[in-house]
């Protein structure tokens, strides 16, 4: 009451004015000043990201536990003899029989039951990744391959397990090794072989705490559907008779010899599903042949979907055992144009100086960095924001990912195709120490990596940045966008100077309601927005068509769907005073709401969506205006909305980005589509990102910028 | 002793007879003199017995080293003669069964393998999610649940030296136990005191071996507590070597080298403490072992390590087994307590001065103390005290009627 007297009192004594809170009155400023505030916070959040490489700490292992390298190797020389005549044997059978396959795996089983571990087989139909529009971040269901299967096609992976002898086998360490039963392939030979040097060494040691799962991925229908697919009959178990009895009858009518030939020499292995416990972390193993190389090299890839990380922990114990106790050259993949580019030599040259001045006048600053590694880690840097944008990833580790577990894809490289035995042996020997340094490291673990970073991004195999300084940048980059929209809210709602008087009060009755049809109109659009990303679905159903025939059809359609819109929702009369600040106003706000949201899902995406919609967004401003100001500033700012909004339209900024990366060459509608295909094939967000937010705004900024006004 | 004294006042106050207050002065001496019997102090009592209390705090794999220190201690105070029913063995995980353990059932301190640190006759009496802090502070005052038994307490007397060791992880203050808990340094004084006031020791000796071992010992206060740190504040305790076969580290440097110096010892020598101190190389440590000595009264020059790492005590002939007994409390003793001037001593004799400066009856009191000590036989006192009730008796009477 006492209150409620005192706000009259107030009232009642216009002189007196209660003085807004601190916060608000620097709200207040923030926003009359929204311009300054953008141009600096800008410029600042696209600076804070070039420096990100000198930012960049080195990596440290972070879970006491894990210990690598404490522990010398025990791999021998037999080991490694019996994994080569394995490979021969393997690699010996004629390839060109049509059971070799079948063949080859039988022969693999053996070695492993000899080895006394328990092996089994996993039959797998390759399910196509179609796209469904409900099928984003939900998690893969069992379901999904079973629809539809043709019996025609089907894999089988081969699963040794190895049970901890003296453990209570609630966890486990997964090798995957990608192998094509139906082909000869020296280099997958050459990954069986370190496969099966480590898996019989783990076979006899006394000091594992979690169970060694080998998967032998049948890769002839791709590496990662064979992985996911067993991952997927590993977490989620079919307890319904009859969908499993479908998919055996299926099996045993299309292949019945190959059962009953293993079924008849080894009884032992079992064609039911073998389990150990839940993964603590997973290695796929990789041999690739690479020319021109100067020494054996590891790569690392560790994206997966959506731009998830394994734990930085994975990368570190691996990162120390490959560089520290084998002597492999540790890679992380990079843009190799980036390295071409001028301007980031003089950028790196400039900041090299600056350090180097820092360093002068104060010994403790040491955030100098030379330019090659400044240049290299831009390179790494922008390939990381790449892939994790995309959201596809790089390897049959992103389907672990999935389900949590954290894994990498090792790829290792010899210098050179080696003939010489003995040197071949070297390699391996130092490929699966590599692996068993790894594996009892990780056995050391006592739960899953949880100590290190998991949001975090890689300039070299040794430096990152963590998710506390990278968000700087885009912190920076979005925070003018609410300060703007506020500004440019209260500047169209301002009472006109040259209508004052008595209607003055009347007009501020319906100006707060003034932004609803503007956010009518920027619904819509996002409406649009969903439609546009939802047709593919129906355009992909289309048969016997090209790519280049469904973007066409797809960009037609769109095209179509919004004059629609357009000639509906369009209203009849003259455009009101102020009407396009609102809509730039709403447009904003959603752009906003949008970037921050995807940045929670996706950083990398949200990033590099910033970085082309916030001066898009910022900038828009009606072409007549400009043109009808006339002066150097505007025309200026015609030349940028035009330059933005023409980058800026998604099938455009495609193509350049790829004209720079891999240079002009033969350009294909079809490709476009192609890529949104993957996209969506994979439950990337960026393709919900692309289709709800990037677009809409998109054809908003350009709504805003050929207003008549 | 003290409640008696408002009892006298108060019969002062009634304004009794002086010969009442003689007799009841009397009376009161005489149940001090036997309090004083029952009770009598650490320090005037001969050092009887040995215990160990050997703690390892931390769980993990990585941690084996802690586990491997404790058991390598264990090894040795058994060997230099502490039996095994005098030993609290506290380890805080298994790593001898531990899953990764590449010699199932063993544990190593020495990469060379020659001693299993867990054979056969290995008694732990707090493992795993047994040893906390509580029941660490529980074994060392002796407050245990009635259904703990024996061979889980720490049974030590007045006579006791006690051996603490414990190793872990520690910090400013602090000891971490079990990845959960800490003990900090005002625990470990507050229990050190209890046990000097229930009379649990004779001496005690702590020894830590943690990372800023010495500021565990900052509030320490009781006497006869000697300390020894294998760190100062804002030091680490660095582990000795690798054992790249077990693939983790196996023993920490500060304890290494106190078994280095123990290992070349036997029952019989007489290596002092102060030798063992001195064997410390802060270069072979990497930190600065510390030791707490100021309350501690004896020379340490003087005093042999098997004083508390083993159990090697001073033993007293007597002609007859049978007769040592009676005669053990009584003349002995207080022998040995007139002839020394102890802390308990000068406790009681604060005690008298306070009451002193209180009223003229205590000042009584206290000059028929010291005449009273002069008094050999105590029957004949008690028997004129007797007599002596009895004309009191009449006067009481005949003033009553």
């Amino acid at each position: 009451m006492a209150e409620v007297e005192k706000k009259e009192v107030a009232a009642a004594t216009p002189p007196w004015k209660p003085k807004p809170r601190p916060i608000v009155r620097l709200g207040i400023v923030l926003i009359s000043h929204s311009l300054l505030v953008s141009v600096v916070c800008c410029t600042a959040g696209v600076v804070a990201l070039f420096l990100l490489p000198m930012l960049a700490k080195n990596t440290y292992i972070s879970e006491n536990a894990l210990m690598p390298g404490s522990a010398s190797s025990m791999l021998s020389n037999d080991d490694i003899s019996e994994a080569e005549r394995l490979a021969k044997d393997l690699t010996s059978l004629n390839s060109g029989a049509a059971d070799a396959g079948i063949e080859r795996r039988r022969v693999l089983a053996k070695y492993l039951s000899d080895l006394g571990v328990e092996v089994g087989y996993h039959k797998f139909e390759p399910h196509q990744n179609q796209f469904h529009p409900l099928h984003f971040f939900s998690s893969p269901d069992s379901g999904l391959s079973r629809e539809n299967g043709s019996c025609s096609s089907y894999g089988i992976n081969v699963v040794g397990i190895i049970r901890a002898p003296q453990a209570d086998g609630k966890e486990a360490i997964v090798l995957v090794t990608p192998f094509n039963f139906r082909k000869n392939s020296s280099s997958e030979a050459l990954s069986i072989s370190i496969g099966y040097a480590v898996f019989s060494l783990l076979s006899r040691v006394t000091w594992l705490a979690k169970d060694i799962i080998w998967l032998v991925a049948d890769s002839q229908y791709g590496e990662y559907a064979s992985v996911a697919s067993w991952l997927r009959d590993y977490h989620i178990p079919v307890f319904s008779a009859s969908s499993s009895d479908n998919a055996d009858s299926c099996f045993e009518g299309n292949n019945i010899n190959l059962l009953r030939e293993e079924s008849l020499d080894q009884t032992e292995i079992s064609s039911g599903f073998r389990r150990a416990g839940t993964m603590a972390a997973a290695l796929v193993l990789k041999v690739t042949d690479v020319k021109g190389q100067l020494e054996d090299t590891l790569s690392v890839y560790a994206e997966a979907s959506n731009g998830q990380m394994p734990n930085l922990d994975l990368i570190n114990v691996v990162n120390y055992l490959a560089v520290h106790r084998q002597g492999l050259r540790v890679k992380v993949e990079k843009f190799i144009s980036v390295l071409r580019w001028e301007w980031i030599w003089v950028l790196g040259d400039t900041l090299n100086f600056i350090g180097k001045v820092a360093g002068s006048l104060n010994p403790e600053w040491k955030f100098g960095i030379s330019t090659p590694d400044y240049v290299e880690g831009t390179a790494t840097l922008a390939n990381l924001l790449y892939r994790q944008a995309l959201g596809i990833p790089t390897g049959p580790h992103g389907a672990f990912r999935d389900f949590q577990v954290d894994a990498i894809t090792l790829e290792i490289s010899p210098k050179v195709v080696y003939t010489n035995q003995g040197r071949r042996n070297e390699f391996i020997l130092r490929s699966a120490r590599l692996i068993e340094g790894v594996v009892r490291s990780v056995n050391n673990l006592l739960e899953k990596f949880h100590q290190s970073f998991f949001l975090y991004l890689l300039t070299s195999p040794a430096k990152f940045v963590s998710v506390g300084v990278y968000m700087i940048g885009f912190a920076l980059l979005v925070a003018p966008l609410p300060l703007v929209a506020a500004s440019l809210y209260v500047d169209a709602n301002k009472p006109d100077p040259s209508s004052q008087g008595p209607k003055h009060k009347l007009q501020i009755n319906f100006k707060p309601w003034k932004w609803l049809s503007a956010a009518k109109q920027v619904f819509t659009v996002h409406a649009w927005g969903v439609f546009v990303s939802l047709l593919p679905y129906f355009i992909s159903q289309i048969p016997n068509s090209t790519p280049a025939a469904h973007s066409i059809i797809w960009f037609s359609l769109s095209t179509f769907g919004l004059l629609v819109l357009y000639l509906i929702t369009k209203s009849p009369f003259k455009p009101q005073k102020g009407e396009w600040e609102n809509l730039k106003s709403v447009t904003i706000s959603v752009v906003f709401i949008g970037l921050l949201l995807m940045s929670v899902v996706n950083f990398a995406t949200a990033q590099i969506g910033a970085l082309v919609l916030v001066p898009a967004c910022l900038l828009a401003q009606p072409l007549k205006l400009d043109i009808r100001d006339a002066s150097l500033k505007s025309f200026l700012r015609i030349a940028c909305n035009v330059f933005i909004s023409f980058v800026a339209f998604p099938p455009v900024g495609f193509f350049v980005l790829k004209g720079v990366n891999e240079g002009s060459g033969n350009m294909d509608v079809g490709e476009f589509w192609t890529w949104l295909e993957s996209l969506w094939a994979w439950n990337s967000a960026t393709y919900i990102y692309i289709g709800m937010v990037h677009l809409p705004c998109w054809v908003l900024c350009l709504h805003i910028l050929l207003h008549s006004c | 002793m003290r409640s008696k004294l408002p009892d006298a006042a108060s019969s002062r106050k009634m304004a009794a007879s002086s010969a009442v207050v003689a007799i009841l002065a009397s009376i009161w001496l005489c149940s001090s003199i036997a309090a004083d019997a029952s009770g009598s102090s650490s320090e005037t009592t001969m050092h009887t017995n040995n215990w160990a209390v050997l703690v390892c705090t931390s769980r993990f794999w990585f941690n084996y080293r802690h586990m491997a220190n404790t058991l390598s201690l264990y090894r040795t105070v058994k060997r230099l003669g502490i039996p095994d029913e005098r030993i609290i063995l506290m380890l805080a995980d298994d790593m001898a069964c531990n899953s990764r353990n590449k010699y199932p059932a063993q544990v190593f301190n020495n990469e060379n393998h020659w001693l299993n640190l867990y054979g056969d006759n290995v008694e732990v009496d707090y493992r795993g999610y047994e040893v906390t802090v509580e029941n660490f502070l529980r074994v060392l005052t002796g407050r245990h649940e009635s259904a703990v038994p024996r061979s889980k307490r720490l049974l030590s007397d007045e006579g006791s030296h006690i051996l603490l060791y414990m190793t872990g992880h520690g910090g400013d203050e602090f000891l971490k136990f079990q990845d959960s808990e800490e003990l900090q340094s005002h625990d470990l004084a507050d229990a050190v005191k209890q046990m000097k006031e229930k009379h649990r020791f004779k001496e005690l000796l702590i020894m830590v071996d943690t990372c800023q071992a010495a500021t565990l010992f900052n509030q320490l206060h009781s006497p006869g507590v000697l300390a020894i740190a294998s760190s100062m504040k804002g030091e680490n305790s660095y582990s000795h070597h690798l054992d790249s076969d077990v693939g983790v580290s196996v023993v920490d440097r500060f304890t290494f080298y106190t078994l280095a110096f123990f290992e070349r010892l036997n029952m019989y020598d007489n290596a002092s403490l102060s030798r063992l101190f001195n064997s410390y190389d802060p270069n072979l440590l990497m930190s600065n072992a510390y030791y707490r000595t100021d309350l501690y009264q004896r020379n340490l020059q003087e005093v042999p390590v098997t004083n508390f790492f083993g159990s090697v005590m001073e033993t007293v002939h007597t002609d007859s087994a049978y007769r040592a007994f009676p005669q053990k409390n009584t003349p002995r003793e207080t022998r040995i307590r007139t002839g020394k001037t102890a802390e308990d001593d000068s406790r009681r004799s604060i005690l008298t001065d306070m009451t002193k400066a209180e009223c003229p009856f205590t000042r009584i009191v206290s000059s028929l103390e010291s005449k009273m000590e002069t008094v050999g036989n105590l029957d004949s006192l008690v028997n004129y005290g007797l007599v002596m009730i009895l004309p009191v008796l009449v006067v009481s009477v005949w003033l009553s009627t």
